[in-house]
């Protein structure tokens, strides 16, 4: 079990890069009707690939011509791709800003490389399909990339152990992290990312140092009532989620459901991680890996420094010293 | 080490030293170029049976012979990938593969109870060779340290569980457990058909 997180501690170790937990390889790309049918686009965030590489696939009855599309009559309906989408821009978000009416907004990803403008009569069934596949894979997607939300998850298995007692603990923490995504989603709430994640990155060193404080046979806060430590930090961590999904400038309408499936997806990739955890526990138990004596304090050092230098860094971006 | 094993090792030797050129599956990198590296070989049948084929013979031989799998598996497919991207070798090594499968599953089949340390040199060899073969799929844009670190990290976690699993399975030994030894020189058998099958494949094309 030690070799475990030694193990999991010394691959986030090994990769730094991936550790900018809320930021993606995102392009948000307008675009504004100007007259019936024809619309002008324009990156409002670039992709880290540039805009002009990104391969814009309209509907057959439109013509492109960057930044320029005309669709005509019909309008822009049908079917939007984006051929080359890959590890420098995993998503892509397109806002299309009609002369009257709302503004509507699609989010294409690797796994969903097309989507369907819808009509004025959306949405329709096909659109709640493709809502709710698209933004399942997103919150897979966001909870796999977000190293930090996986190490303070592994913190709390850590502590707690494969027992009963971390059904309660896991739900604790999606009660809390469900909780607060959904009321910073309908605007309930407001935080600043930068605080945020500093205040994520806190929850980790918390319990890092709750790890050693049991290793040395102190029972800690999380180790008494972990229930509580997880839905406590689960609310912050929600926020944090919330985040993801506020770029991504969905319409209301649509909100409720986006924010299901995003969750939904959250919970896959969360479990995912926790029953991985565990087969990984069972796995060094039945061969007896473990570290010696008193290095089995090493993982709990390990994930407080870890959490400590993104702590340091995320502090630093609150203060722009960056 | 006894005659067998030498004329094991040489045979593995020999489709080490043996490589072709690869042309690289390419796999979405809709997770970045960790996940990237962690996937890609299970995208592959040569390293998916391969390493469950090694974990099981590790697994077979014992915890403490499988112990010391644990951390030079993940480290072989580390030293190699590194080789074969310093090296800008981009070997598939279909044949090294298919000739270790047949090493594994004869060993597997034979029941044969090598010594901790041959195990530990056909793991490390074993691995370093699929890290290489998979050093093909780093493309000049992908993250190598985080190609590098899911790849490790992919292999930990399956040796691991294979090695764990076919221990649960396998039991204590004793004489209640035979139909399991049976069920693993069994499983030995076939792999090492589908090392047979896998090289005649290659070496036709």
């Amino acid at each position: 079990m030690i070799l475990l997180a030694a193990w999991v501690v010394a691959a986030t170790l090994l990769a730094p890069v991936a550790l900018y937990a809320h930021e993606s390889s995102l392009g948000v790309l307008e675009l504004r009707e100007v007259r019936q049918g024809a619309y002008v686009g324009r990156w409002t965030m670039e992709p880290t690939i540039g805009g002009a590489r990104v391969d814009l696939r309209a509907p057959p009855h439109c013509f492109l011509r960057i930044p320029e599309l005309d669709c005509g009559q019909k309008g822009l309906v049908g079917a939007l791709t984006i051929g080359n989408l890959g590890s420098r821009m995993s998503a892509a978000l397109i806002k299309i800003i009609p002369i009257q009416g709302e503004t509507r907004s699609y989010t294409i990803t690797t796994a969903n490389p097309t989507v369907s403008i819808l009509g004025p009569e959306a949405p329709t069934l096909e659109s709640w399909i493709e809502l709710g596949v698209t933004y399942l894979n997103y919150g897979v997607d966001h909870i796999l990339l977000g190293a930090d939300h996986l190490l303070f998850v592994f913190g709390l298995i850590w502590i707690v152990g494969p027992s009963r007692r971390l059904v309660t603990t896991i739900t604790a923490f999606t009660i809390g992290h469900s909780a607060s995504l959904a009321a910073a989603a309908f605007g309930l709430i407001g935080v600043p990312e930068r605080p945020l994640n500093a205040c994520i990155a806190l929850s980790i060193v918390f319990v890092g140092v709750e790890i050693v404080k049991q290793r040395h046979s102190e029972a800690g806060l999380t180790a008494r009532y972990p229930w509580a430590v997880a839905g406590g930090f689960g609310l912050v961590h929600g926020v944090g989620f919330a985040s993801a999904l506020a770029g991504l400038g969905i319409e209301r309408r649509l909100l409720p459901a986006a924010l299901a499936f995003f969750n939904v997806g959250v919970e896959i990739g969360q479990l995912a991680f926790v029953l991985l955890t565990l087969a990984l526990i069972w796995a060094h138990r039945r061969l007896g890996a473990v570290l010696p004596g008193s290095r089995d304090l090493l993982p709990g050092y390990a994930i407080g420094s870890i959490a400590a230098f993104w702590f340091i860094g995320r502090l630093l971006r609150v203060l722009a010293i960056d | 080490m006894s005659g067998q094993s030498k004329s094991a090792v040489a045979g593995a030797l020999f489709f080490l030293l043996y490589a072709k050129t690869a042309s690289a599956h390419i796999i979405g990198a809709r997770l970045g170029d960790f996940y990237a590296g962690a996937v890609h070989p299970l995208t592959d049948l040569k390293d998916v049976i391969l390493w469950f084929a090694l974990g099981i013979l590790a697994g077979s031989l014992g915890a403490s012979n499988a112990r010391s799998v644990l951390l030079l598996f993940p480290f072989g497919l580390l030293a190699g990938l590194t080789t074969g991207m310093t090296m800008n070798a981009t070997s598939e090594g279909a044949l090294v593969a298919a000739g270790a499968l047949v090493l594994l599953g004869l060993l597997l089949a034979l029941e044969l109870r090598i010594h901790g340390g041959l195990l530990c040199a056909i793991a490390l060899g074993l691995a370093a060779a699929r890290g290489a073969a998979n050093a093909g799929a780093v493309g000049p844009e992908t993250n190598r340290l985080l190609f590098a670190a899911g790849l490790a990290v992919a292999g930990y976690v399956i040796i691991a569980l294979v090695m764990a699993s076919t221990l649960a399975f396998r039991g204590a030994g004793t004489a209640t457990q035979t139909w399991r030894r049976v069920a693993i020189r069994v499983l030995g058998s076939w792999i090492a058909a589908l090392g047979l099958m896998m090289g005649g494949l290659t070496l036709a094309s």
